[in-house]
């Protein structure tokens, strides 16, 4: 095929990238997880011929960055591709072939055109249950759910009756999760029949010359970030909480002219609590934390992360061996972004952020509400401070490096038979500095039904609060708290009625010296009451 | 109706540059336009020159004026400058941090520095009142009387002129809002006072809160204008029964409009989609995608059988170039438009990757385009169209301002043809194909996000660069329509008069459908249409002509999206509800293509009360003389090359002659452009219709 010009490469891209955002919209409009619909934990992506992911649906969390490539790859191991036909659909949802755990289900269908494999079309999409125990409890991963081994679940256009049954045997709700995994079959058509079209008004007979050329495009851009920083090595260590003692991650950044390599050695074994983190998993936080660091502007795609080479010695809490538990992942993968940040403050201060007040909480609240027999499960998210930035001060309370809202008191109190007595901003928690961290905040539940209310939560960040960097100091460490007294950070409590339990997130870290903080800020802060004259008066001398 | 029938009818529409007067003679359909500068420091000013210029030019006398409508971005100026009054929060105790906090989401998903909006009330203006409703309407604990007029103390010395009051589960029992508000009613008189339940009675304590504190906000000001500007009419000799134009396409009078001015946000744009959809019956067109696209910005809005779209959820002042997420959630009924790109000045460049971008950056109309010789040296959409042949550099404003075309084509050079080796035509092309490309996408995610497909909408196209992308923008939707009405220059105070009275309700009623009480909705229903005639009778409509259109919004248990589901009035009382289960599925069906074995779920009824919609036939501007004017050379991928091709004076078709393409027709405003396999045909109310692949 003849070169394409640069006009034409920009329209088909254009219109690939629309087309991906075209049926993720149809899709997170028609799920029943409220999970890929609120917080769009889902992803739709094209792959090429030779299975490179071309474009991918662009409002997606970062877990899903350039995963989908290596699932199709372990699926191809087990289905070479000259035995796929017209209508196969692969599925796998393991942990360490997907996205980390087995919530996500990872999907693709080969596509033929005229008889000729064009390329691929795939999802991943989180469903809440996969059936199993997750708990903070797990020791190892068959506790947390249903394993779907890399197989056919549509077989030339026909469903895999042993597959459905086993899912229908093994699902509590196994009418949700298959009502989500038959509305991807018809996304994939929806989405083959247009991109067919797109082919043909734009002539071209596959996506192999323009695959190239754009693949070439986002490493290229990728590569002269990389290269404007200085060659080197840099490192550093950040402390997880962990269950029963302190886990350390080590952290190493080397920078080679515009290879950039991230190497994780010395980090803590794995452990047998639900906090390891597949290298999957590790490998989509650390392109994530390097695209948003050097690249933030171009779309994703399998050339975007060529110049990033992420390794961890196996056995390692972020490249645990089988069958370490992983429900929790995120509690140690969320520590990627922070790890390389520390690392790159050393050569690249003013395109880094202090850490965040993540890994990202959450709770689990199990109970039962008056005149219902069966249980309710909710889960509720609620954020840390983020880090302050370069320039900027940290927001208070905003998700990062996930991307998760959290949910309306109201709608909350519909669901649940709590009430909500207290969502405030908490003085004195973000981490001084040139520029301030930002704010955590505080809430306060109330089970104010007769039957108990089962409180389970991980937080981190609890015991080593988020970092300042350059200077900046850190953000203050949250705090879990029954009818007034502390529990522990990763436990499950009993709420009778009338019990309270208090969350409060951790506060962003501060970047740049104290000292160097404009007092008009400083007086800002105390009029508003994020930071109280005392604390103002002991970390920058500030008499109000 | 024979009352309405007489009387002259004036539309005013007040822009950021220009104050855009129309005004209807309803006897004759006659429609004269004035165009006068907008005056910032006192809006009301260039109102009632431009409306005193219409009435001198047209030798009309002000009592025989039977209406005067209005639509404004005074709301939307003062929320995006924040020029609103010193305002107060009061919440329930623990939640004054709501406003500040938001949804805790980034907008922008790669970007490490983004700012999120400043509330538009500080932290030290925040206070709470110890009271608690329960999700059910039970009152835990009503405010202490003693403490609020506490309260009501530290208010005045804070020296605030606006209150707004935002309680948990207000939406559902007002009672507390209610206490609070009479107490500082008392205490402060001279103080503005909104309660969320009166401003937006929905579901989501920080939407809702957003929504009342940015009402508070712009109240005294709107107030103090609209006050001005009837006293104003009146010593004029003007009916001081103006009525303004709500976002949601809807008109109310002045009285009603000043308690809720959040509901004005967006109204000149809503007229452009009610104009859009007089233009669109004129041509026999009731499904529109209508393409507003000028010097700065282009915006999409579907109209669905005749009426635009329309969504209870809108942002303003976003502060990250148009990001979802990034401005104040307002909950306010709005015709649901959105922005699909930057415009004619979008600024063409070549992004980190080698390719053409165009936009988000514009030359806005200072500087502006290269061609417009006023120092701008980037080279934007406008250039390309221009070096393509789609704008003439000797007519362009019907020849008020001639355009350089070597200064386009030497800014589209060195800033795209010769960093990517491409030719000045190619580059051109690649910008003009760029953004019609990126409008497109816009456009048909937004129409998958109201639910609809968009080749089933045929294009109306609007602004001043309308007309020149819209049958590319077409084709690449797959849309094979295009309508190019007259008068689209004024379209936004044309269309205000083509909006009925209409006031809008919601009331959030989340309950399972099975078992539902529809004898309680039915009540409901019917006191909310009560109190909506009286808003439509005290305007001067017959009980009679007024109707009430009634729909629900629902969703499957489980689900997090809802659909709107109109429901025939009588239903409530005769029906059951199986027949609003099977309205559901129907629904549900036509959007998604198939529907689910499972049970559905009730959210929210809205009522909508309005009189009879204005029926008008504006007259077409049309004259005698030769259409065919000349030939010139004009690009078009299709051909890959410049065609010669005939020009034509679109004032001057003959109604009911197909043109076949390529062929461009001048118009003063804009150019029309019909592409090779395309026919354009004039009807006889003057638009041009553009049949694609025909």
């Amino acid at each position: 095929m003849t070169q394409l010009s640069p006009v034409k490469i920009g329209v088909v891209w254009e219109r690939l990238n629309g087309l991906m955002d075209q049926v993720a919209e149809t899709c997170v409009r028609t799920s029943f997880s409220s999970v890929v619909r609120e917080n769009y934990d889902f992803a739709i992506g094209l792959l090429d011929q030779r299975g490179r992911q071309i474009a991918q649906s662009r409002r997606s969390v970062p877990s899903f960055i350039g995963t989908m490539s290596r699932t199709l790859a372990a699926m191809l191991e087990k289905f070479p591709v000259d035995t796929l036909q017209d209508g196969d659909v692969l599925i796998t949802n393991d942990g360490w072939l997907g996205t980390g755990h087995l919530n996500d289900i990872t999907m693709i269908k080969p596509l033929f055109r005229d008889g000729h494999h064009l390329g691929f079309v795939g999802s991943i999409f989180h469903t809440v249950d996969i059936g199993g125990a997750p708990s903070p409890n797990a020791r190892d991963c068959y506790e947390e759910g249903l394993n779907i081994p890399v197989a056919k679940i549509l077989l030339a256009g026909e469903e895999n009756v042993l597959l459905v049954d086993i899912l229908n045997a093994n699902l509590r709700e196994p009418e949700e999760t298959l009502g989500d995994i038959r509305s991807q079959f018809s996304a994939y058509h929806a989405c083959q029949e247009r991109l067919f079209r797109l082919l043909s008004e734009e002539a071209l007979e596959d996506l192999e010359a323009f695959s190239d050329d754009v693949l070439d495009r986002s490493e290229a851009s990728l590569r002269r970030a990389i290269d404007a920083i200085p060659d080197g090595s840099y490192s550093d260590v950040l402390t997880a909480d962990g269950f029963d003692h302190p886990l350390d991650i080590h952290c190493r950044v080397t920078v080679s002219g515009s290879d950039i390599t991230v190497d994780f050695d010395g980090t803590a074994a794995q452990i047998e609590h639900p906090v390891n983190s597949p290298m999957t998993f590790t490998q989509a936080y650390s392109c994530y934390a390097i695209k948003c660091a050097l690249d933030p502007g171009t779309p994703i795609n399998d050339g975007a992360f060529r110049p990033i080479t992420v390794t961890a010695p196996e056995g390692t809490l972020v490249n645990p061996r089988r069958p370490a538990p992983v429900w929790g992942r995120h509690l140690s993968g969320h520590y990627m972004p922070p790890a390389i940040y520390g690392a790159l403050s050393q050569i690249a201060p003013d395109k880094i952020i202090a850490d965040c007040g993540s890994p990202l909480w959450n709770v689990y609240f199990k109970g039962r509400r008056d005149g219902e027999e069966r249980p309710f499960v909710k889960m509720f998210f609620m954020n840390g401070g983020h880090g302050a930035r370069p320039t900027q001060d940290g927001p208070g309370c905003l998700s990062f490096p996930s991307n998760v809202s959290n949910q309306a008191i109201e709608q909350f109190e519909n669901q649940t038979p709590m009430l909500v007595e207290e969502k405030a901003l908490v003085p004195d928690t973000g981490g001084a500095g040139r520029f301030r961290g930002g704010n955590a905040q505080r809430l306060t539940f109330r089970n104010i039904g007769a039957a108990p209310i089962t409180v389970t939560i991980r937080h981190e960040r609890v015991d080593n609060p988020p970092r300042g960097l350059l200077g900046g100091g850190k953000g203050a460490g949250g705090l879990d708290i029954v009818n007034g007294a502390r529990i522990a950070a990763k436990s499950q409590t009993r709420l009778e009625e009338g019990d309270r339990v208090t969350f409060q997130t951790p506060g962003g870290g501060g970047m740049g010296a104290p000292s160097e903080r404009d007092p008009a800020a400083i007086r800002r802060d105390i009029e508003s009451g994020l930071v109280t004259a005392s604390q103002a008066k002991q970390d920058y001398g500030y008499d109000a | 109706m024979s009352t309405q029938d007489t009387g002259f009818r004036i539309g005013v529409d007040i822009g950021g540059t220009f104050t855009d007067v129309v005004m209807l003679d309803p006897a004759t359909g006659r429609l004269a336009n004035e165009k006068v500068l907008t005056t910032p420091h006192d809006p009301a000013e260039g109102v009632l020159n431009g409306v005193q210029r219409i009435l001198d030019s047209e030798g009309t006398a002000p009592r025989d004026v039977r209406s005067i409508i209005h639509g404004t971005t005074l709301v939307a100026n003062a929320l995006i400058e924040r020029k609103g009054v010193k305002t107060a929060l009061v919440t329930t105790e623990g939640f004054r941090d709501v406003l500040e906090i938001g949804r805790e989401l980034r907008y922008s998903i790669y970007d490490l520095f983004i700012d999120m909006p400043e509330p538009l009330v500080p932290r030290v203006r925040r206070f709470e009142v110890a009271e608690r409703m329960r999700n059910d309407g039970t009152v835990l604990q009503a405010p202490d009387p003693d403490a609020v007029r506490a309260l009501a103390g530290t208010l005045r010395k804070c020296g605030v002129e606006a209150v707004a009051i935002v309680f948990l589960h207000s939406f559902r029992n007002d009672a507390n809002e209610r206490a609070v508000k009479a107490i500082l009613a008392e205490e402060l008189p001279d103080i503005t006072i909104c309660t969320s339940f009166e401003v937006m009675p929905q579901i989501g304590e920080y939407e809702r809160s957003s929504t009342a504190v940015a009402n508070a906000f712009v109240q005294p000001i709107f107030r103090n204008y609209v006050m001005r500007l009837v006293q104003e009419l009146g010593r004029l000799d003007l009916p001081q029964d103006l009525y303004l134009m709500l976002a949601d396409g809807g008109t109310v009078r002045h009285d009603t409009a000043v308690e809720y001015p959040i509901r004005l946000v967006q109204s000149g744009p809503a007229g452009g989609a009610q104009a859009a959809s007089v233009f669109g019956r004129l041509a026999l067109e009731d499904n529109l995608l209508c393409f507003d696209m000028g010097g700065t910005t282009a915006k999409a809005c579907l109209i669905q059988d005749g009426e635009p779209l329309r969504t209870d959820a809108f942002e303003v002042a976003r502060v990250f170039r148009f990001a979802k997420g990034s401005g104040l959630p307002l909950q306010v009924p709005v015709i649901d438009m959105i922005e699909i790109g930057a415009g004619g000045g979008s600024i063409a460049q070549v992004d980190k990757l080698g390719l053409v971008q165009v936009g988000p950056e514009s030359a806005s109309s200072k500087p502006g385009p290269a061609c417009y010789g006023l120092g701008g040296a980037q080279p934007t959409v406008t250039d390309a169209d221009l070096v393509l042949g789609y704008l003439d550099a000797a007519s362009f404003l019907g020849g008020d301002m001639a355009l350089d075309r070597a200064a386009a084509e030497d800014a589209i050079r060195e800033a795209l043809a010769e960093p990517l080796g491409l030719s000045v035509t190619e580059a051109a092309w690649g910008i003009y194909e760029t953004v019609n490309e990126s409008m497109a996408q816009a456009a048909t995610i937004h129409a998958l996000e109201s639910g609809r497909k968009v080749q089933d909408f045929t294009v109306l196209a609007i602004g001043g660069a309308g007309p020149v992308h819209a049958t590319n923008l077409a084709r690449r939707m797959g849309v094979r329509r295009v309508i190019c009405p007259l008068g689209a220059g004024v379209a936004s105070a044309f269309g205000f008069l083509a909006s009925p009275i209409s006031f809008e309700f919601v009331r959030a009623a989340i309950e399972p459908l099975a078992g539902l009480d529809l004898a309680r909705i039915d009540t409901m229903v019917a006191e909310l249409e009560a109190e909506g005639l009286a808003l439509v009778t005290s305007a001067g409509i017959a009980e009679a002509d007024a109707t009430t259109a009634v729909s629900v919004l629902m969703r499957y248990s489980g689900q997090g999206y809802q659909v709107d589901v109109d429901v025939p009035r009588d239903l409530l009382s005769s029906g059951g509800t199986e027949d609003i289960a099977a309205l559901f599925e129907a629904r549900y069906r036509a959007l998604f293509g198939r529907t689910e074995a499972m049970a559905a779920e009730i959210m929210s009824w809205r009522v909508v009360v309005s009189g009879p919609k204005p029926v008008l036939e504006p007259q077409a501007a049309l004259r005698e003389g030769t259409a065919k004017i000349g030939l010139r050379p004009v690009y078009f991928g299709e051909a890959g090359d410049y065609v010669d091709t005939p020009v034509y004076d679109r004032y001057c078709v003959p109604p009911d002659t197909p043109i076949e393409g390529p062929a461009v027709f001048e118009e003063r405003e804009s150019t029309i452009i019909v592409p090779p396999r395309a026919r354009a045909t004039a009807d006889r109310s003057g638009n041009l219709i553009i049949d694609l692949d025909g």
